[in-house]
């Protein structure tokens, strides 16, 4: 396995887990989509 | 620990993009520009035409009543848009890169979540910088050369396009040579961990561009199909394993990277099975391998075999094991289309969906072949490794079905609309009078048995059934009467008759112009799909800078052998599976 060069998350991640890193998609995710509707709109 | 490291690097990448910025707003790069966008370019050259055109005739004009010359504005082209939308993302990105940049020189960081998140920064920066040079650069230059060439006539075919050299393989490409060759620079390193993150906002985002009518008539051909060729994947892999003595948990964590969804699905077996960490490097290692292959060899072979975005989709979706090698192919293989995309991710979903299915089975299978395994709870296991992105994937999706991101209709990028026609994108009078004219030509006997035959030759329908002559009259009636199309069947037919040999050349481009007038871009949709390139563009570079020369020699010895045959069972027998019964109904 590589060498752990971070404290925090993984060589392939920033996030602690998978689950974090999801959950944290999902939020920037949504937050696209209401930009897209509120700038550009129908 | 302090992540946060001094370097001059990110306020070089701001300053950079924000002369870039500059450059294309003050028009000092238009040279080289009307290079790399050459479509948009011949835009600009025919926008600027008529604008030149009717500036002289309003000026002669006002000059005639005694009027001083009136102030025009030129339309904005396809090319000033380009050109505006790259000065844009340069300056927010170039200004905030560089905002940073000046503020971590002076910064000293204290151990905590602000150093650790402001070190991500320099690397997003970087790979960034990448997209930009090879979305804007180097994409456009390879497909320059491709044409020039077939052009020239050195080549019967466009290399570009054959071997998919467009911004999504140049940017993984580039990911590789740089971690191979030069190594991540220290300060990028932290952020280059970001690209999966960007890939799963990417997944979740490919959401609002499905409406349920397209899933619908995906969702059970891809179900079949994935699960045939998952389980199917899964027990050969536990067989050859078990043939091939290579141990159970290697095996079993093989049998998920191999059968579900690559890398995530690795490493969300791994704790089931008890595989140790360089049993999972070994995994990674061979599909890494396998699919770095795969993306490159799909999008050729699909080529070739002529197949459309349906069944290329289908095929990426079922035959590539990575997610993301997933999105590779498909952009790889339809670049300036979002269509093979949106059903390879649907099939890689559907993939995805059945992970913990496989959980459970590999669980049951490792606690029956290994002695003393340690008990596992599988119900918790379940819960705890559902990747959570699929169910954003979904909640978007269904956002979507509601009709809150953009009608229905608007899904493909453009919709038709009758009543949006611009006054000044009517047809001319002229034309009319010749539609006409080509209306009264083929009612008369020898141009209605053209016709007749054509439409019959052609299988050209209305609605559910066969055309008729007299729907042409009526459409072409209906065309010279409003000077536009008014209906979808109409624009659909019209644009089949326009083929027709014999037609008046100035009414099939009056037939072209109108249906073109009708056609309007759905700003949202392509919005969104402006978004979701950008992610995977960003995304697949993070992954290409993570394939080391390392990972790739992991893959050797039986997990290799045993990938390769699996690989390829699963590819030949998708390949074959979707040709004999995935037809293009999308």
């Amino acid at each position: 396995m590589e060498e752990q060069k971070f404290e925090r998350g993984t060589s392939l991640s920033i996030f602690v887990s998978d689950r974090r890193e999801d959950f944290s998609a999902l939020i920037f995710a949504f937050a696209i989509a209401m930009g897209v509707l509120f700038f550009i709109g129908k | 620990m302090i992540y946060t490291r001094k370097s001059p690097a990110l306020l070089i990448i701001g300053i950079l993009m924000l002369i870039w910025g500059w450059l294309n707003q003050s028009g000092s790069v238009d040279g080289m520009q009307s290079y790399l966008q050459q479509s948009a370019y011949k835009d600009h050259i025919k926008v600027k035409e008529k604008f030149d055109a009717e500036l002289r005739v309003a000026t002669e004009q006002a000059a005639a009543e005694g009027k001083p010359a009136p102030a025009m504005q030129m339309p904005k082209s396809k090319f000033d848009e380009e050109k505006e939308k790259q000065a844009s993302l340069s300056f927010i990105f170039g200004g905030a890169f560089g905002l940073i940049g000046l503020l971590t020189l002076a910064w000293k960081p204290r151990e905590g979540g602000l150093d650790y998140y402001v070190s991500v920064v320099p690397g997003i920066a970087f790979i960034l910088l990448i997209a930009f040079l090879v979305r804007w650069g180097a994409d456009p230059v390879f497909a320059n050369w491709g044409k020039a060439v077939e052009d020239a006539g050195i080549l019967t075919w466009n290399f570009a396009k054959i071997f998919n050299l467009n911004y999504v393989v140049i940017g993984i490409v580039t990911g590789i040579v740089i971690v191979n060759v030069f190594k991540i620079p220290v300060w990028a390193q932290n952020g280059v961990r970001t690209a999966r993150f960007f890939l799963k906002t990417g997944v979740i985002l490919l959401g609002t561009l499905y409406s349920a009518a397209e899933l619908a008539q995906l969702g059970g051909l891809s179900v079949i199909m994935i699960g045939i060729f998952v389980l199917g994947s899964v027990g050969i892999v536990l067989f050859m394993g078990k043939r091939m003595q290579a141990g159970n948990s290697m095996t079993a964590v093989l049998s998920a990277g191999m059968g579900v969804c690559g890398v995530s699905a690795t490493v969300a077996a791994s704790p089931v099975v008890n595989a140790k960490a360089a049993e999972i490097a070994y995994t990674i290692g061979t599909i890494l391998i396998w699919g770095v292959g795969c993306m490159f060899l799909f999008p050729t072979v699909g080529h070739i075999l002529s197949m459309g975005p349906v069944q290329f989709g289908a095929w990426a979706g079922t035959g590539i094991l990575n997610s993301a090698q997933v999105a590779g192919a498909a952009l790889a293989f339809d670049p300036n289309g979002i269509e093979t995309l949106k059903v390879a991710e649907i099939f890689n979903i559907t993939r995805v969906l059945f992970l913990p299915i496989i959980v459970l089975w590999l669980a049951a299978w490792y606690v029956k072949h290994e002695e003393g395994a340690e008990k596992v709870n599988l119900g918790r296991v379940v819960v705890s490794k559902f990747p959570v992105f699929v169910l954003g994937f979904i909640a978007m999706f269904a956002l979507s079905s509601t009709g809150v991101f953009a009608p229905a209709g608007h899904y493909q990028g453009k919709y038709f609309s009758g009543e949006q026609v611009k006054e000044e994108k009517l047809i001319r009078p002229k034309e009319s009078r010749i539609l006409e004219g080509e209306l009264t030509r083929l009612q008369e006997a020898e141009g209605a048995g053209a016709l007749k035959a054509y439409l019959a030759k052609m299988n050209m329908t209305v609605g559910q059934r066969m055309a008729t002559p007299e729907d042409v009259y009526q459409a072409i009636q209906k065309l010279a009467a409003n000077r536009k199309m008014t209906e979808r069947d109409q624009d659909a037919l019209l644009k089949g008759v326009s083929k027709l040999e014999g037609l008046d050349a100035v009414a099939a481009g009056a037939i072209e112009k109108a249906s073109k007038a009708a056609w309007h871009d759905a700003k949202t949709i392509k919005a969104f799909r402006d978004w979701i390139a950008w992610l995977f563009a960003f995304g697949l570079i993070g992954l290409g800078m993570q394939i080391t020369g390392k990972a790739l020699k992991q893959a050797g010895g039986k997990p290799l052998v045993i990938g390769g045959v699996v690989g390829t069972l699963k590819a030949v027998g998708s390949l074959v599976v979707v040709l004999l019964f995935v037809k293009e109904f999308v």
